[in-house]
């Protein structure tokens, strides 16, 4: 029997950042923790936040974020391409399983994304209402720590909703917890 | 008619006819009973009997899950996603395919091969084929020679329905945009040689259209060792699927306009159709139940083994050919080698109209088979029979020994009569 069976895709809506993509979660038939430290030494790039823990990286334009019962995914091609790179993530996580032994877990952050993709994550209107020129500006500093998400109030509106999950997967990748709601 | 066949006439109307239910293996995992139908060997035109879980795919859609795929988040839309994901899975892995999404989904090898010829030609293009297609590819062909005055060149083939690559190479021209063959002919069986084809295509850089309604499910098909660039099957002969499923795999790379535009579900924002594959070329609700049924009829080729199937079809396409060498005023066309040929035999008994050689078959002995031009008038001028048409038996995974007997009798009887 395979370490983890099945990954069902429990939600489906378009990506807020790209019409034509869609982002989705899905869930996992058992808890992914204990793999997640073994995922993050074999994913080039990936960024692992052991306080989730969350493991966030890229599979070319796909953003994937793996938390213990849940996989989220965004800028996806389509269900099709959805359930292929879920295909082939399971075989991933069941691969590095049964090689856990002979795979030197990594703890720290390996990647972090760029002011630019975070850029793609928030409103964009340039309101200025946290203090920043542009959203741009306000994502550099995110990235500094010198802002935190709270500070963006349009990006907690009720029409940013979506928006406002995909953001908080992206930024769970440096320890921001999402506040509750969203 | 005589006592013995008297005897068959009974036998296989009465169902419950225990010897032959067991010879083909009915128990495990086959619809319905043969012995209530009489012997089906009409297995080019639709594969039947269906495997059991085909059914039971189906009927546990339309029972428990119902909805349409690609349109909803909610839990059952999303298992009508995965089913559809599932059967295209499938499909990929049986053909040789490593990305699932270039499988695209359709109702009928016609509309695949429609999808592909319209798609992909232009005006002033040249397309190089066979005289052995069926009409589902030459008709396409016809239509765009008189809507974009495409030209068409067709290679002359053996009375035996076999094709020599250099005839087909020596037809290539400068603006040559497409090359269109069958992989075997629906009328002969005969198999051609698709791999010779494709080197041919490659080292000219002009893609290859095959036609694999006859092929799929009961012949090996490696689409990416091959190199092949488009890939047209049905759903409902050879991969034990209902009818209205078909499908074409086109390679990476390759794009083709689209035969319809529509509703593809998560992308509505968008103007057009999306670039992305699969949905590209799935405008519209899809065929969820049908879909269900076909992964269902695939996997159930995938655990037999595409070579098994294969193995006992030559077996009983063997004792088919030698049956008939042995019954005087027969005239048999194609290959009559199982090595060269699916299990599909076009024949005429001298002296007898195909129509009514037919007809005596089902009437007198619960023989099904098909006569006529099959849909592939090509073909038959090919072999020599546009005239009168022939008499098409063709065999399944499902048919026993004991039928092909049984056919191979009641064809003697018949020619007995007539000579
Ligand atoms: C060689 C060949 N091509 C194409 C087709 C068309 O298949 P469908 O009727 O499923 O579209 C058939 C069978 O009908 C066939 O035998
Ligand atoms: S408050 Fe948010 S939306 Fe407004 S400028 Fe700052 S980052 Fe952009």
């Amino acid at each position: 029997m395979p370490f983890l069976e099945d990954i069902d895709i429990a939600f489906i809506e378009p990506c807020v950042t790209d019409p034509g993509r869609v982002r989705l979660y899905a869930e996992p038939s058992r808890d992914l923790a204990e793999v997640l430290p073994y995922l993050n030494a074999v994913i080039n790039h990936a960024t692992y936040n052991k306080d989730g823990p969350s493991l966030t990286f890229m599979k070319e334009f796909r953003l994937i974020t793996i938390y213990p019962r849940r996989i989220t995914m965004s800028k996806v091609q389509n269900t099709t391409d959805a359930w292929q790179v879920l295909d082939w993530l399971k075989d991933l996580i069941n691969d590095t399983y049964d090689r856990r032994g002979s795979i030197t877990p990594v703890h720290g952050v390996r990647w972090r994304p760029t002011a630019l993709q975070i850029y793609g994550w928030l409103p964009r209107t340039n309101c200025k209402a946290c203090g920043e020129p542009t959203c741009l500006a306000f994502a550099v500093k995110l990235l500094l720590g010198e802002r935190t998400p709270q500070e963006c109030e349009p990006l907690f509106f009720p029409e940013h909703a979506s928006l406002r999950r995909a953001f908080f997967e992206i930024v769970a990748a440096f320890g921001y917890p999402a506040p509750p709601g969203t | 008619m005589t006592d013995s066949t008297e005897r068959w006439g009974k036998s296989v109307c009465v169902p419950g006819d225990e010897d032959r239910e067991q010879e083909r293996g009915s128990g495990g995992g086959l619809a319905g009973s043969m012995a209530d139908v009489g012997i089906y060997m009409d297995n080019a035109a639709t594969s039947f009997p269906k495997p059991e879980a085909v059914i039971e795919a189906m009927a546990d859609f339309m029972r428990n899950v119902g909805a349409s795929s690609g349109r909803g988040a909610y839990r059952k839309a999303l298992e009508a996603d995965k089913i559809v994901f599932r059967a295209r899975q499938a499909v990929a892995r049986l053909l040789g395919v490593a990305d699932v999404s270039r499988v695209v989904f359709t109702a009928n090898a016609t509309e695949s091969l429609n999808l592909a010829i319209k798609g992909l030609l232009s005006p002033g293009d040249h397309v190089v084929t066979t005289s052995m297609e069926h009409n589902a590819v030459w008709r396409p062909l016809k239509a765009v020679e008189r809507t974009r005055g495409v030209t068409i060149s067709q290679a002359p083939c053996a009375h035996d329905g076999t094709l020599d690559p250099a005839d087909m190479e020596a037809l290539l021209r400068p603006n040559t945009r497409l090359i269109v063959m069958t992989h075997a002919s629906n009328v002969t069986g005969t198999v051609m040689p698709v791999a010779e084809a494709a080197a041919i295509a490659r080292a000219r850089g002009i893609p290859l259209l095959v036609d694999c309604a006859q092929t799929a499910g009961v012949h090996p098909i490696d689409i990416e060792r091959l190199g092949l660039d488009l890939v047209a099957f049905t759903g409902h002969k050879g991969l034990m699927g209902p009818t209205g499923m078909g499908g074409l795999y086109i390679r990476g790379g390759l794009d083709l306009v689209p035969l319809k535009d529509g509703g593809t579900g998560g992308d509505s924002m968008l103007e057009h159709q999306p670039e992305w594959l699969p949905d590209r070329f799935e405008a519209g609700t899809l065929n969820v139940c049908g879909i269900a049924g076909l992964g269902a009829g695939v996997r159930f080729v995938l655990e037999e083994g595409v070579e098994r199937i294969r193995e006992k079809e030559a077996g009983l396409l063997r004792r088919l050919l030698d049956g008939l060498s042995e019954i005087p005023g027969l005239e048999v066309y194609g290959p009559r080698d199982p090595a060269r040929q699916v299990a599909v035999v076009s024949l005429n008994v001298r002296g007898v109209p195909a129509e009514e050689v037919a007809s005596r078959l089902d009437r007198e002995y619960g023989i099904m088979v098909r006569a006529g031009l099959h849909c592939a008038p090509c073909a038959h001028r090919t072999i020599g029979t546009i005239q009168r048409g022939a008499v098409r038996i063709s065999l399944g995974y499902f048919n026993t020994e004991g039928d092909v007997d049984r056919c191979v009798e009641a064809l003697a009887g018949i020619a007995r009569a007539a000579g």
